[in-house]
């Protein structure tokens, strides 16, 4: 080894101040703060705004369906087994176990897919366990719960793209993992807001959010997590 | 590594130590120019340097640096445009093949021999895929397990052993062709 080619890496590396782990760890604590936070307040907004009173005051009309009233129960078990999916997919996207590598193709894949299905599957099954008419809402397709969904989870999504920084392998998968997550933590909020349980409109309004998200955070996992030389 | 993610600057000298020469017999094979290696060896340490403070716990740190190496080698490949040319690239009077040390000491015609052997080997292996040839690399040269190799190139341990197989089956026809009249 030429002590030359070393003395110019140490150089190179002396003069670029990183972060150390201690630093990285408080980064990341508050990037995840301030994501939870801008995604609450983008439901909160958003919810407040489109709410029924708040419509009628500002001119438009509300449908009688649309006070159709779900039971304390079905939005407990809804929204908690839908909780329970968001957690994993956080997990299965940000957690690495114990190599830098991060996870296998499979799991990413698998995982990735078999998110949106769980959740899809949930909300139908609790649906028919609790009676609740699923019954076609013609004047809700399904829009505003997209508008919602993509609105409470692009901050998270890129606080995950932050926190994750780098992945030498399989960024774009990675990245597409990310928005799965993202979208799976904003599915439970809208499921909060939204009573609407027809599967047309879960299709457009809850579950292409997260094939949206998935391939947004596709691109952005190409572009940001891949490891990139650079010329000077 | 472990030091040096903690903010221990002085132990990168260590870990320079402990992973550089792997890292450059890695990116030396694969680019086969010295000016090339050297600045993708840098770029490499810059990268792990950049990413120290998310290092893992415990993580082991070869097959990542040489996930970050691989992942540098064909981003500047293919800013370059270069990107199968670059590993064509064979200049002559590089560093002493293997096969010549090892006929230092046998009669001209065995020096003959397997310098034809070994440039008939040399041919075929540079005309494998780069997939191949990264596998074989990898697990032969770099000496990683079939795991570690998988977890670099971001494939299944299935498609490596394939990939290693095919490889093998490519070289031992060259090394037929080359010994049988």
């Amino acid at each position: 080894m030429s002590p030359e080619i070393k003395g110019r890496v140490l150089a190179v590396v002396g003069a670029e101040p990183s972060p150390t782990r201690t630093a990285v760890n408080l980064r990341n604590t508050l990037l995840n703060m301030l994501a939870g936070v801008g995604g609450m307040g983008a439901f909160v907004v958003f919810a407040l705004f489109m709410s029924d009173s708040q419509l009628l005051r500002l001119g438009g009309q509300v449908s009688p369906q649309q006070h159709l009233d779900r039971s304390i129960w079905l939005v407990a078990t809804t929204a908690g087994g839908a909780l329970g999916v968001a957690a994993t997919a956080v997990w299965l996207a940000l957690w690495r176990g114990r190599s830098m590598l991060g996870r296998s193709r499979r799991s990413l894949l698998y995982g990735s897919a078999l998110i949106p299905i769980s959740l899809f599957a949930w909300k139908v099954i609790c649906s028919l366990a609790f009676g609740y008419p699923m019954m076609a809402w013609p004047e809700r397709p399904g829009l505003k719960c997209l508008a919602l969904s993509l609105l409470i989870a692009i901050g998270p999504l890129l606080a995950f793209l932050a926190v994750r920084r780098k992945a030498p392998v399989r960024p774009a998968l990675n990245g597409a993992s990310m928005g799965i997550a993202a979208g799976a933590c904003a599915w439970v909020a809208v499921d909060l807001w939204c009573p609407v349980a027809s599967v047309p409109h879960l299709l457009l309004g809850h579950v292409l959010p997260l094939c949206i998200l998935a391939a947004v955070g596709a691109v952005l996992g190409d572009a940001f997590l891949s490891v990139r030389s650079h010329h000077r | 590594m472990e030091r040096y993610a903690n903010g221990d600057d002085a132990a990168f000298g260590a870990l320079y130590d402990a992973i550089a020469p792997r890292l450059l017999g890695f990116l030396s094979k694969a680019t086969r120019d010295a000016a090339a290696t050297e600045d993708l060896l840098q770029q490499t340490f810059l990268q792990m340097h950049r990413a120290r403070g998310s290092f893992i716990r415990g993580a082991p740190v070869m097959p990542w640096a040489l996930a970050i190496a691989k992942g540098v080698m064909i981003d500047s490949a293919r800013r370059r445009r270069l990107e199968f040319g670059l590993f064509r690239h064979a200049s002559a009077g590089d560093e002493p093949r293997e096969y010549e040390l090892a006929a230092t000491t046998a009669t001209a015609d065995d020096v003959l021999d397997a310098r034809r052997l070994g440039e008939r080997v040399q041919q075929q292996f540079d005309a494998l895929p780069e997939t191949q040839r990264s596998a074989y690399r990898l697990v032969k040269l770099e000496g990683l397990s079939l795991k570690g190799a998988a977890q670099v190139l971001g494939i299944s341990v299935t498609a490596v052993k394939l990939r290693m197989h095919r490889a093998y089956v490519a070289l031992r026809g060259a090394l037929r062709e080359a010994v049988e009249p």
